[in-house]
C-alpha cells in the first residue's frame, strides 16, 4: 500500500503521535504533566521532546529557577500543520480501505473528529463492548 | 554532531512504514487517548480551586458592600485599584498553578456563553438589589447588594463551569465543525 501525502514518519511512532496529539490540544503543557499524561519516565520523554524539537515541531521554555524550575512544551506551526497532515492521511488510509475493512462509522466522521479531539468513532470491536 | 535537522529528518522521512487501515484506525484511537488527559485536566481545574473561588468571593463582596456605601470619588477610585490589583494576583496565581493551557480552538462558544451568562446574572442582581435597597441607609444597603450578588456568583458559578467544561470534553463542537467546514 502507497503512503498518502501527509503521512509523518516523525511522528508516527506511538509515543511521539501521544505527545503530538495531547500538544496539539493545548496551547502549551508543563512537562510533568504530559509525563504523567502519558505515563512516561523523565528520560524517555525528554528524548522525544528533544527528536520533535529538532524537527521544528515543537519549541521548549524553561522558566524559573531552583525547585520552582518548569518546563513548558508548545507545538510549533509547524508541528501543527506535520500533525493534521498525518491525522488527515490515516484518514485517507482507513477510507481507502472501504467500508468492508473498516466497518465502523462513516469513514470521514472517525477522523476528521480525531484530529480535533471530538472523537468517539464506534469500532466494531468496541460497539460490542 | 553535525548533522543538520533536515538532515535528520529527511533520514527519519526516508523510512517507509507499512500502514494498514487497521494500523491506521489503531492509531487515530490512540490520539484520543492523550487528548482526554487534557480534557480531565481542563475539568479539574476548572471545577476545582475552592480557594481561588472563595477568594475572588471575598474579593467580591469587600468592593461591592465599600463601592455602596456612597463614597467621595477617590474612594471608589481607590477602591477600585486595590480590587483590580488584587484579582491580578489570584488570576497570576492561578495560572502559575496551571500544569497546561487549552488551545483556544478548542474553547468552544458554548464556554463564553457560560461565563458572559453567569457575568450577566451577577450584573443583574446588583443593579436589581441596588435598586431595592434605595431607602435604605448606604451603611446598610452595601453589604446586602454585596451578598446577593455574592450568593447569586457562587450558585452559578458551579453549573457554568460544569457547562463549559462538559461543552470542552464533547469536542467543543463549534471548533470541530469549523475544522470540518475548512
Amino acid at each position: 500500500m502507497s503512503t498518502p501525502v501527509g503521512f509523518d514518519e516523525l511522528i508516527h511512532p506511538s509515543t511521539r503521535l501521544s505527545v503530538v496529539a495531547l500538544l496539539a490540544t493545548t496551547e502549551w503543557a508543563d512537562f510533568a504533566f504530559i509525563r504523567d499524561s502519558l505515563s512516561l519516565s523523565d528520560s524517555a520523554l525528554s528524548k522525544q521532546l528533544h527528536t520533535l524539537e529538532e524537527a521544528g515541531y515543537l519549541e521548549i521554555h524553561k522558566e524559573g529557577g531552583g525547585r520552582k524550575r518548569r518546563t513548558k512544551v508548545r507545538l510549533t506551526d509547524r508541528g501543527r500543520t506535520a500533525f493534521e497532515g498525518h491525522v488527515a492521511a490515516l484518514r485517507a488510509i482507513v477510507e481507502g480501505a472501504g467500508p468492508a475493512a473498516t466497518p465502523g462509522p462513516p469513514a470521514d466522521d472517525a477522523p476528521t473528529t480525531a484530529a480535533t479531539g471530538a472523537a468517539q468513532p464506534q469500532h466494531p470491536a468496541e460497539t460490542g463492548r | 554532531m553535525g548533522k543538520s535537522n533536515e538532515a535528520r529528518h529527511g533520514e527519519a522521512m526516508a523510512v517507509s512504514t507499512p500502514m494498514d487501515a487497521e494500523q491506521a484506525w489503531k492509531d487515530l484511537q490512540r490520539i484520543r487517548v492523550p487528548q482526554e488527559r487534557v480534557y480531565d485536566e481542563f475539568e479539574r481545574s476548572v471545577s476545582g480551586g475552592r480557594g481561588m473561588t472563595y477568594g475572588m468571593a471575598a474579593l467580591m463582596w469587600v468592593f461591592l458592600a465599600g463601592v455602596g456605601m456612597d463614597l467621595p470619588q477617590w474612594g471608589v477610585g481607590l477602591f477600585v485599584a486595590a480590587y483590580v490589583g488584587l484579582l491580578s494576583v489570584l488570576v497570576v496565581m492561578s495560572s502559575r498553578r496551571s500544569r497546561m493551557q487549552l488551545h483556544h480552538t478548542r474553547c468552544p462558544g458554548r464556554m463564553w456563553a457560560a461565563f458572559g451568562a453567569a457575568a450577566v446574572l451577577v450584573g443583574g442582581t446588583i443593579v436589581l438589589s441596588d435598586h431595592l435597597t434605595e431607602p435604605l441607609e448606604p451603611i446598610y444597603a452595601g453589604p446586602i447588594q454585596a451578598t446577593a450578588a455574592v450568593a447569586v456568583y457562587l450558585l452559578s458559578l458551579g453549573p457554568a463551569n460544569r457547562w463549559a467544561a462538559d461543552s470542552v470534553r464533547s469536542g467543543g463542537e463549534p471548533a470541530a465543525d469549523e475544522e470540518a467546514g475548512r
